[in-house]
């Protein structure tokens, strides 16, 4: 059996299962489990949030979550398990949008890569939000660039100290 | 050759057909195929901004293309705006 479970679980046949996140990682040898759960909340940058709808590229969106994994496994460098699940389709408050889950033997190991795996997720995986408003307006969010020259200038702008780390206005 | 470019996000408001088709030369870049997406959707669908593609990655279902690569063979590829996922 593989330790690293990746998924896009689609909202119509099912939601997102911390319970099972939670069994995939534990084993015998692990004492550390981290696990970080992203739900849809009802504000965001001011206003009234009625629901979400994700919109995913989900053979690459199921490559980056596996490449993930893999770069969390090499961080940590000893035994570990990592499930990542994202959700697809129109979700509403309170609903599960994303999972990530790590088992090592220790905490520190658990939090380093359980944090490092739900970064990268938001940073690179081929996913899109689209939250929806009280007044029946609908916005899909602003974000991180896949785009190399972009990624660069974005990185220059952080390390000039830009008030955001990103050089643009989105909420994580 | 003839190439198809999936879109995402909000560039799916570009097409309801959820893709777009156009003429490339044989072997030519990403990066010029970075241009001739801009010109169409400069005259079908003016209301995607120019600096929407700037900022959009192309990719196949493995990975991302960056401007330098060429195009896949089979012609098919997938245009990602700026991700927000989680």
């Amino acid at each position: 059996m593989s330790d690293l479970h990746t998924a896009v679980i689609d909202i119509c046949d099912a939601s997102l299962d911390p319970v099972a996140a939670l069994a995939f990682v534990s084993d015998p040898r692990f004492g550390g489990i981290d696990m970080f759960i992203g739900k849809v909340r009802e504000h965001n940058l001011g206003r009234v949030v009625t629901g979400v709808s994700y919109d995913l590229f989900e053979p690459l969106a199921l490559n980056t979550f596996q490449e993930i994994g893999e770069r969390a496994r090499r961080k940590v460098g000893g035994p570990m398990k990592v499930y990542i699940a994202h959700a697809k389709g129109d979700l509403r408050i309170g609903d599960i949008a994303v999972i990530v889950a790590a088992g090592t033997p220790h905490r520190d190991e658990a939090f380093k890569a359980c944090r490092m795996a739900i970064e990268a997720v938001k940073h690179e995986a081929p996913i899109w939000k689209q939250e929806h408003y009280t007044d029946g307006d609908s916005a899909w969010s602003e974000g991180c660039s896949l785009c190399e020259e972009h990624r660069e200038a974005e990185q220059t702008a952080a390390k000039r100290g830009a008030a955001h780390e990103h050089g643009h206005d989105h909420d994580h | 050759m003839k190439v198809r470019i999936t879109l995402f996000g909000a560039l799916r408001d570009a097409d309801p057909h959820g893709f777009v088709e156009l003429d490339a030369p044989e072997s030519c870049t990403i990066g010029t195929l970075r241009d001739l997406l801009r010109e169409h959707l400069r005259e079908h669908a003016p209301q995607i901004s120019a600096g929407l593609v700037q900022r959009s990655a192309f990719a196949s279902e493995d990975e991302i293309l960056h401007n330098h690569r060429t195009l896949p063979e089979n012609g098919q590829l997938a245009i990602l705006p700026p991700v927000s996922g989680g």
